[in-house]
C-alpha cells in the first residue's frame, strides 16, 4: 500500500470565464521513505499539488488516498486533524509567528492537540536540540538568519512526528550556504525514514531525492527515480543547455526549469531571462514573474 | 478549548496596547457608571433601613406635596418638594397634636443650610428647628452632652452632628462652645454620635451634617417663615398605625377645606418611595449605560474585525500547522472576552475611585455589594461574546490556501 496514492486528481479554481485548471488528472503514488522532489515552471501546479497531498486543500474530482484512507472529501475539523498529525509543512517564506519566540513557534502545533504547556515546551526542546538550535530557544524569529529560521519551520514539522514532510520551495530564499544546512537537515531525516516532498527550482538539490518529477500546465510529464548523490538527468539536461544563468541565480533557484521542462520543451521560449548581477534583484524578478 | 488560548490572547492585547485601551473605552464607561449608580441606590436604601430601625415602624411622616398613590410621578414630585415652599403650617402641627391616637409630634422647619464656629463656615449642612420630643423618636446616641428639653423651648442651643461637630470644633468637646447661625449664635448642648447616622427623611439629610435649633428660636431667626419639611408623628401605643393615619389624614384635609397637598407616609411607605426613586435613577442610567456597552462592544467588533483581516497569514499558518476552525473561533472569542472582561475590571477601579471622591466630598455613601461586582463581570462577558463572535467566525472561515499565499 502506498503512502500517498492520487487517482486522475484535477483541481479548477474559480468561476465561469476565469476558471484555472491548476490540476489536470494527476496520477501518483508515493512510498513510505521517499524523497521526492517535484520540478517544474511557476504556475503548473505544484503548489496545488502539495497543498491537496497536505490536507490543506481538496481535488475537485479525483481520489486522495493517505495511508489507504480515502482523504478527499473530509471534513474540514478531521482534515485539520489529519493535517496536525500526518504533515508537516515547511514554507519557502519559514511562516513562522513573528511574535512568538522559538520554543513557542515549534511547540504551536502541540497545543492544538492539547497538550499542556510544560510537556509542549520539553518535546520542542528536545526537538531543538536534534536540529542543534537548542540555544536559540528564546530567540524571536526575526533575530535569527534564514537558514536558522528554516531550521526551526523544519523543528516545527517534525514536532508532531509526522508520516510526510511537504517543504515548498524550502531553499528559495536562502543562500548556498544555508541552502545547504537546511538540505543535509532534510537528508538526515530522508534517512531516518522520513518521506519527504520538497518543491525546488534548483537541479542541485535534486542530488538528495530519491525520485523527481517534472509538471507543466498541472500535469506531470516526467518522471525520473535517481540515486541519491546524483542530480537528477532530467534536470541536469536543462541545467547544462542553459548554461548561461549564473551560479547565484541557480542557488537563488532561479534556473532555466524556471521556464523550461525536459522532455516537451516549451516551443516559444522566453528570450528574456533577467540577466541581474545580484541575486536580490533576480529574486525579485522572479517573484514578479509569478504572478 | 486550546490551552494557550489566554496567553496568546492577552500577548495580542498587548501588542496594541492604545488600541486594546480605547477600544475598551466604551465597556469602561458603562460598567463604571452602573457600578457608580447601583451602588448609591445601595447605600441610599441602607440609610433608609437604618432609620426605619432606628425609628420604629408606629413612626409616620407628613410631608408637603400630593403624591399620587402609585405609578413613577410621585417619586419626581416628592424630590422637588422641599425646593419649594412647604405646604405644611404651624397650625397643622398643633391640629395634629390634639388628636387622641398621636402621641408625640415633631415638625422638622428647615432654616438654612450654613452654620459656622464665627470664623469657619460649612456650607453642606441642614440646619432645622424642631422640639424636644424629637429625641423620644430618633433616641440618637449622644457622644457628648445630650439633647435639648421642653425647659429649652425659648433657649438659643443647639445638638449638632458628628460631622459638623469635628468640622467646627475639631473633635474637641463641643459643649459650651457656640455655633452661629444666620448671625445668632447658639450654645452647643450636645452632639450626636456618627453611628446615629441614617436619615430624617428621604431627602437625604444625613444626621451626621445636622444642627438641631429648638423650634420657637430657629423659627424667629427667619422672621417666623416657616418652612416645615415634614412632621413626624408617633402614633400612641396601643394605637393602630393605619388609624392613626386616617386621623392625621381627615384633621389635614379639614385644615385646607379639600385640599391635598400632602402626604401622610409609614415608614415601610418610605422604604418603598425611596425604593422607587432609587429605581427609577438605577434604570435610567443602566439605560445610558448599555448604551455605551452597545457603542463599546461595536467598537470591539470593529477592531476586531480590522485585526482578523490584519492577521490573515497567521490564521493560515495556524491551520497549516493543524488549526481547526473550531479552535480558531475560540482563539479570537477568547482576545474579544479578554478586551471586555479587562474593561469590566478598569471600569469596576474607576468606579472605586468615584466612590472615593463621593466620600470625600459629598454625603453619600455608595455601598458596593457582591451582586453589583458579579452583574458587572457578567455584563462584560456576554458583552464580549455577542461581540466577538462575527470577527471569531471570520478568522474561522478563512481558506487557509488564500491566507498563505497573501504575501
Ligand atoms: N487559490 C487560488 N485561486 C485561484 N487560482 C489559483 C489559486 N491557487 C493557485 N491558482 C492558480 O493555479 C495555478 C497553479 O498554481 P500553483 O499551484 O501555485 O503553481 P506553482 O506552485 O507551481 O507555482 C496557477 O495558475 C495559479 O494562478
Ligand atoms: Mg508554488
Amino acid at each position: 500500500m502506498a503512502l500517498i496514492e492520487l487517482q486522475e486528481v484535477s483541481k479548477i479554481f474559480g468561476f465561469g470565464e476565469a476558471t484555472t485548471l491548476a490540476l489536470d488528472e494527476i496520477n501518483l503514488s508515493v512510498e513510505k521513505g521517499e524523497f521526492l522532489a517535484i520540478m517544474g515552471p511557476s504556475g503548473c501546479g505544484k503548489t496545488t499539488l502539495m497543498n491537496i497531498i497536505g490536507l490543506l486543500d481538496r481535488p475537485s474530482h479525483g481520489k486522495y488516498l493517505l495511508e489507504g484512507r480515502d482523504s478527499s472529501r473530509l471534513r474540514a475539523g478531521r482534515q485539520a486533524k489529519l493535517r496536525r498529525d500526518r504533515i508537516g509543512f515547511v514554507f519557502q517564506f519559514y511562516n513562522l509567528l513573528p511574535r512568538l519566540n522559538v520554543l513557542d513557534n515549534v511547540a504551536l502545533p502541540l497545543a492544538y492537540r492539547g497538550m499542556t504547556p510544560v510537556r509542549r515546551a520539553k518535546r520542542a526542546s528536545d526537538i531543538l536540540e536534534l536540529i542543534g538550535l537548542r540555544d536559540r530557544e528564546y530567540f524571536l524569529p526575526k533575530h535569527l538568519s534564514g537558514g536558522q529560521t528554516q531550521r526551526v519551520a523544519i523543528a516545527r514539522a517534525l514536532i508532531n512526528n509526522p508520516s510526510i514532510i511537504i517543504a515548498d520551495e524550502p531553499t528559495g530564499n536562502l543562500d548556498s550556504h544555508d541552502s545547504k544546512v537546511v538540505m543535509e537537515l532534510f537528508a538526515d531525516l530522508h534517512r531516518s525514514g522520513h518521506t519527504i516532498l520538497m518543491v525546488t527550482h534548483n537541479p542541485e538539490l535534486t542530488r538528495y531525492a530519491s525520485r523527481v518529477i517534472y509538471m507543466r500546465d498541472g500535469m506531470v510529464v516526467e518522471e525520473e527515480s535517481t540515486s541519491i548523490g546524483a542530480i537528477a538527468k532530467g534536470a541536469l539536461r536543462t541545467y547544462l543547455r542553459k548554461r548561461k544563468t549564473t551560479e547565484e541565480d541557480v542557488l537563488a533557484g532561479v534556473s532555466a526549469l524556471l521556464k523550461d521542462v525536459p522532455g516537451k520543451a516549451m516551443t516559444s521560449e522566453p528570450k528574456a531571462k533577467p540577466k541581474s548581477k545580484s541575486k536580490k534583484r533576480s529574486r525579485r524578478a522572479l517573484r514578479k514573474a509569478r504572478r | 478549548m486550546f490551552s494557550g488560548n489566554v496567553k496568546t490572547a492577552i500577548n495580542s492585547l498587548r501588542s496594541a496596547k492604545w488600541r486594546s485601551l480605547l477600544t475598551m473605552l466604551g465597556i469602561i464607561i458603562g460598567i463604571s457608571s452602573v457600578v457608580t449608580v447601583v451602588s448609591l441606590g445601595e447605600g441610599l436604601k441602607q440609610q433608609v433601613v437604618g432609620q426605619i430601625n432606628s425609628l420604629g415602624s408606629d413612626v409616620l411622616t407628613v410631608r408637603p406635596g400630593k403624591l399620587v398613590s402609585d405609578g413613577s410621578a410621585k417619586e419626581k414630585l416628592n424630590l422637588l418638594a422641599f425646593l419649594s415652599t412647604s405646604t405644611l403650617s404651624e397650625q397643622d402641627v398643633t391640629s395634629i397634636s390634639k388628636l387622641p391616637s398621636v402621641g408625640a409630634v415633631v415638625p422638622i422647619d428647615f432654616v438654612t443650610n450654613s452654620a459656622s464656629n464665627g470664623g469657619q463656615r460649612l456650607d453642606n449642612v441642614s440646619v432645622l428647628g424642631t422640639s424636644s420630643e424629637l429625641n423620644d423618636i430618633l433616641r440618637p446616641k449622644m457622644d457628648f452632652g445630650g439633647f435639648f428639653t421642653k425647659d429649652n423651648a425659648g433657649d438659643n442651643v443647639a445638638v449638632i452632628g458628628a460631622a459638623v461637630a469635628t468640622q467646627l470644633f475639631g473633635g474637641v468637646n463641643p459643649i459650651g462652645h457656640s455655633v452661629n447661625v444666620l448671625g445668632q449664635d447658639f450654645v452647643v448642648r450636645g452632639a450626636i454620635n456618627p453611628s446615629a447616622g441614617g436619615l430624617i427623611s428621604a431627602q437625604q439629610t444625613d444626621l451626621n451634617y445636622t444642627v438641631f435649633l429648638p423650634f420657637e428660636p430657629a423659627k424667629a431667626l427667619v422672621d417666623g417663615k416657616v418652612n416645615i419639611s415634614q412632621i413626624l408623628i408617633r402614633a400612641k401605643t396601643g394605637v393602630n398605625p393605619d388609624a392613626a393615619v386616617a386621623d392625621v389624614q381627615k384633621t389635614l384635609l379639614q385644615n385646607r377645606s379639600g385640599t391635598e397637598d400632602f402626604t401622610v407616609l409609614k415608614q415601610d411607605q418610605l422604604l418603598e418611595l425611596t425604593g422607587g426613586v432609587v429605581n427609577t435613577a438605577t434604570g435610567f442610567v443602566t439605560g445610558l449605560a448599555a448604551v455605551a456597552l452597545l457603542v463599546g462592544g461595536i467598537g470591539i467588533m470593529d477592531i476586531m474585525l480590522v485585526s482578523v483581516s490584519e492577521r490573515t497569514r497567521e490564521i493560515g499558518i495556524r491551520k497549516a500547522i493543524g488549526a481547526t476552525n473550531r479552535q480558531i473561533l475560540s482563539q479570537f472569542l477568547t482576545e474579544g472576552l479578554a478586551l471586555t472582561i479587562g474593561g469590566g475590571f478598569i471600569g469596576i477601579i474607576v468606579s472605586l475611585l468615584i466612590f472615593v471622591l463621593l466620600r470625600l466630598y459629598t454625603g453619600l455613601h455608595p455601598v458596593i455589594n457582591a451582586p453589583v461586582m458579579i452583574l458587572a463581570v457578567v455584563v462584560s462577558i456576554v458583552v464580549g461574546i455577542i461581540f466577538s463572535v462575527a470577527p471569531a467566525l471570520k478568522a474561522a472561515r478563512k481558506d487557509p490556501i488564500v491566507a498563505l499565499r497573501g504575501e
